[in-house]
């Protein structure tokens, strides 16, 4: 495994006091996966990827157990500045927002460069080259004189392409991609999704995608991990997951994808609100909204089940959600 | 800044946190229409910004200290005859420059007066000028700057290129000019040059905040719904937009404060026989190595009351917009 | 189908760009909105779809009047509101309202529920007498699926969908005809959207709605329209029934829409072809001759710089009829295969574009 986070809790301490984001979360990715994170806001997708970039904002967070082994390392017992030498270098985070996560008043090639001059120790010259270089690889058209350009001067989608060769740049292990395409159009998230999985397999890295859409999941991904309340509640590979997903939140958000002979019926909806993380739900936290629940979930929380050997359901009833 | 800003629901995702968890109530079609989520709920009081505001005020020390000593300061110069007995005008030179006494605590300044009794009928020049000229420059400030901001175009343009002109004026220079010309000795100009200089600062932040208050979708929605100006005004935007306009008006209040003691001590403010801590700290400076304290107890006064002042304003920002923090 | 209670022609909304503070010189015009017709039946639903800054938010604040347009009309039952003011405006503002995209924009957060959801009433008080009003809202909340008990609380205290729902009970305050909901979903999460849309079907047949429901998420759109129409940097490229748009798309940006939405079905991606549209959206300001699609279209021919493409059925379609036969704004309107791979998705056309990225 390339990179492995086992039994990760975190909590958030604010003034109306705390949120428990993520409890107890396991999941694994090898050099040249796709891991997908499937959840909707709150679930602890974005969190759990903080703690493993070391980007998480302590306080108001606090990382309360758990480890992130990666290439054999436990991330969580490095200090600050080892910790720093692997970020960039050895895994790379794109976000959501590519227009807040560059410097405005920066060129892209300087920011581009920089990756080399601070961790390369390249001249600016040889950083220039490089960054033109990258800047072809992420297809960025007239990469020759769009180098000296600030990020405002490019469209949505050329910035992400940016921040996707930002990441790139060092050639790291492992990229970390929260909701890279959510703030794009349709047609220019098809073209960046692409690039996206074709740099992967080019270059063999672990790719953790974390995405609440469940094509864009369908798409690319290999294996999937779906979270609800700051668990995994169901891991499985992708193919399996949407012939049959073996836990009722997972059958519910896929259900409730319009379908063409649903025309004029009633979507299926999910009942009831995502829970509190001030005040999860006790045994199974989606036992409120659950069309299975019974008194042992409301009791018991679910263990991560063994539905097959590469596959794991946080449901009491998995087999019966498989059955339907 | 407006408070209330929206924060997307990314926002929260990245955070694990924010503002929608505080519910836990079942929603869905099949919604159990009970009163009181079970246990989940923020409670069955409903809370507006306001009330959560003071909330977060009663529980800040900066608050607590300095409203005590602002409340303080009003009863005194409301009545300041109840902590002291004295006349701030009954001077005997025979005693000019001495130090504290039995009586006087505080000592005498160079006309031989008692400086505690002057700090405390001081207080009521200071509360007095800083109270009136706020008002006066929130009213009109916020009235032209919400205009402005609301109407836009020729009007704000209009009303730009003015407030421009009066930054421009160095407010000390300004005030020697002007005052100078004057002769009542009244709080009555100070407050009016104040007020002259001082309302371009609160327009341009009343400008800014309808501004950002008018492009929110809750005033597109009313407009939708025909709503007329004066609604969108003041049921919409106004309750919206004031929040900046409260911060900055009383960190003003607390600087106005020190202007006029300021144009006093220059000799164009207020004049003797008027109480005034700018009068007596101008009054002790020649004696200040002989009698410090003369002008070492106005200065602490003054310095304590604008400080209170500045000091409301952060908290009260505070409490009007928590993501400041 | 019934018969129109809106009809928009020719409408055109542009934004003036100036230079100069104090004389201010008009150096271009961003063309949000250039020149778009459509109409809509009593309880019909009409999808908008399109990508950011095609116009249709700007399309749906015209509508209800938020913005005055540039040229054209919007007639309501016979009656052009963009000549209206006053009175005469105010009343056929009863009749259009709106839905908002941003549940934490759009309720005013210094206002409880009761009020956001009766503030029509006190516009409007000739629809509900004084000491109706809060029995009223009431029923307004409970129509939407709300606690009634909850009209003293403030919108801070909901989660987003539920402030959707209040957003929605607003609306139909007045028993409006029309309804513009401008990406009424995009903002909720997953498994709450479905539930809003469920309550917006739900309350078209009640109250006999008819909806302009603007969105960029295709299936859902599918999923609630009558018809749909296609906008592209300001203009209707291709419109008809769901079916005729959604399976037999004859505009190129249409088909590669359609082709670039994932397909929640990892089964179609080994054998799915994707248009993918090299470039991006030309800026609104400086829009490309003839064609507007033509910079990114990999079928352009000379022709399509030079003459605008009109949005009517293509004439040899129209002969031939069935489902390919309706509106397209291409002078090389074609169907293409689309191979259908999980229920209500469409995957690809099999013609492959010239300039991939």
């Amino acid at each position: 495994m390339l990179l492995e986070v086992r039994d990760l809790h975190v909590e958030f301490h604010t003034r109306d006091g705390v949120a428990r984001a993520v409890n107890g979360v396991s999941y694994g990715v090898d050099a040249g996966e796709t891991l997908a994170v499937l959840g909707e806001s709150g679930s602890g997708k974005s969190v759990t990827a903080q703690a493993i970039m070391g980007i998480l904002d302590i306080p108001p967070g606090r990382i309360t157990g758990g480890e992130v082994v990666f290439q054999g390392r436990d991330l969580l017992k490095l200090r600050e500045d080892e910790r720093r030498r692997i970020r960039g270098a050895e895994m790379a985070m794109i976000f959501q927002d590519a227009l807040s996560s560059l410097n405005p008043v920066l060129t892209v090639g300087d920011q581009l460069g920089e990756m080399f001059t601070v961790h390369r120790g390249m001249s600016r010259k040889e950083a220039r080259a490089r960054a033109i270089e990258l800047m072809d690889r992420v297809r960025i058209p007239a990469a020759r004189e769009r180098v000296r350009q600030y990020p405002h001067q490019f469209s949505g989608g050329m910035r992400q392409r940016i921040m996707i060769a930002m990441a790139l740049a060092l050639e790291p292990a492992l990229i970390i991609a929260d909701e890279p395409t959510t703030a794009l159009d349709v047609t220019v998230q098809a073209q960046v999704m692409e690039l996206l999985a074709e740099l992967q397999r080019e270059y063999h890295m672990g790719l953790i995608l974390i995405t609440h859409d469940l094509g864009v999941v369908a798409d690319v991904a290999d294996r999937i991990a779906v979270m609800y309340a700051g668990r995994i509640v169901e891991s499985a590979p992708v193919h399996d997951i949407y012939k049959a997903p073996a836990h009722p939140y997972t059958r519910g958000l896929l259900d409730s994808i319009p379908r063409l002979d649903q025309k004029g019926q009633e979507l299926y909806a999910i009942r009831g609100l995502p829970p509190n993380l001030m005040n999860i739900p006790p045994g199974c936290a989606f036992h409120p909204r659950c069309p299975l629940a019974r008194d042992v979930c409301r009791s018991d929380e679910p263990p991560l089940y063994e539905v097959s050997p590469t596959r794991g359901s946080a449901c009491h009833f998995w087999r019966e959600c498989l059955d339907e | 800044m407006p408070d209330g800003r929206h924060e997307p629901e990314q926002a929260i995702a990245g955070t694990g946190m924010g503002g929608t968890m505080d519910l836990g109530v079942d929603e869905a079609e099949t919604l159990e229409k009970r009163p009181g989520p079970d246990g989940t709920g923020p409670g069955d009081r409903p809370r507006s910004l306001w009330s959560d505001a003071w909330r977060d005020l009663r529980r800040d020390p900066v608050f607590i200290v300095s409203a005590l000593v602002i409340l303080f300061l009003v009863l005194i110069s409301l009545w300041p005859s109840a902590i002291t007995s004295g006349s701030p005008l009954t001077c005997d030179l025979s005693k000019a420059q001495q130090g504290s006494q039995s009586g006087h605590p505080f000592g005498f300044d160079g006309q031989g007066c008692d400086v505690y009794t002057r700090t405390v009928y001081g207080a009521r020049t200071s509360v007095a000028v800083g109270v009136l000229a706020t008002l006066g420059v929130s009213v009109l400030g916020s009235v032209l700057g919400a205009l402005a901001g609301y109407f836009g175009g020729v009007w704000d343009s209009v009303l730009s290129r003015i407030t421009d002109v009066f930054f421009a004026i160095p407010v000390v220079l300004g005030g020697l000019v002007l005052l100078s010309v004057i002769t009542s000795n009244t709080i009555w100009p100070v407050i009016g040059f104040i007020v002259l200089l001082g309302w371009p600062q609160l327009s341009r932040i009343a400008r800014g905040s309808v501004i950002t208050a008018k492009q929110n979708d809750y005033v597109q929605a009313a407009r939708a719904l025909g709503a007329s100006h004066s609604r969108l005004v003041l049921r919409h935007i106004a309750p919206n937009a004031v929040a900046p306009v409260i911060v900055v008006a009383t960190i003003a209040l607390g600087t106005y404060i020190s202007l006029e003691a300021t144009l006093s001590y220059l000799g164009v403010g207020l004049k003797p026989p008027s109480v005034s801590w700018g009068i007596d700290i101008s009054a002790a400076s020649p004696y200040i190595r002989n009698a410090p304290h003369a002008l070492l107890w106005p200065s602490g006064a003054l310095a304590l009351t604008v400080l209170a002042f500045i000091m409301l304003g952060d908290a009260v920002r505070d409490a009007l917009d928590p993501k400041l923090r | 189908m019934s018969e129109p209670i809106l009809e928009v022609e020719g409408l055109v909304k542009h934004y003036p760009l100036t230079r100069g503070v104090v004389f201010r010189k008009q150096v271009g015009a961003v063309r949000a909105v250039d020149g778009v017709d459509f109409h809509l039946g009593r309880g019909e639903t009409l999808g908008i779809v399109g990508e950011s800054g095609c116009g249709k938010s700007t399309v749906a604040k015209t509508l209800v009047n938020l913005e005055r347009p540039t040229a054209g009309s919007i007639r309501y039952k016979g009656e052009d509101i963009t000549r209206l003011s006053g009175k005469a405006l105010k009343s056929v503002r009863r009749n259009i309202q709106m839905v908002f995209q941003d549940p934490y924009t759009s309720l005013n957060p210094r206002m409880t529920v009761g009020d956001i959801i009766g503030e029509p009433y006190d516009i409007h008080p000739e629809v509900a007498p004084k000491g109706d009003r809060r029995r009223k809202v009431q029923d307004l909340l409970d129509v939407v699926g709300l606690n009634p008990e909850y009209i003293n609380r403030y919108p801070h205290q909901f989660s987003g969908g539920q402030r959707q729902r209040i957003g929605i009970a607003r609306g139909l305050a007045l028993r409006p005809e029309i309804i513009v909901a401008d990406e009424p979903v995009s903002a909720l999460d997953v498994s709450v959207q479905a539930q809003v849309i469920n309550l917006m079907d739900r309350l078209q047949s009640e109250f006999d709605l008819a909806y302009i429901f603007i969105a960029h998420d295709l299936s859902i759109v599918r999923h609630i329209s009558d018809r749909v129409a296609v906008m592209y940097l300001g203009r209707i490229v291709e419109t008809g029934r769901d079916a005729e748009i959604y399976d037999h798309p004859t505009h190129p940006y249409t088909q590669a829409l359609l082709s670039a939405v994932p397909v929640p079905d990892p089964e179609a991606r080994e054998h799915r072809e994707r248009i993918i549209l090299s470039g991006d959206v030309p800026s609104p300001t400086n829009i490309p001759s003839g064609c507007r699609f033509r910079t990114r279209c990999w079928k352009a021919q000379e022709r399509c710089a030079l003459e605008v493409p009109a949005l009517a059925v293509p004439a040899w379609f129209e002969a031939a009829g069935g489902p390919a036969a309706h509106d397209s704004a291409c002078h090389f309107a074609a169907t293409v295969p689309i191979r259908r791979s999980a229920p209500g998705q469409v995957v690809p056309p099999e013609e492959r574009p010239g300039g991939t990225v």
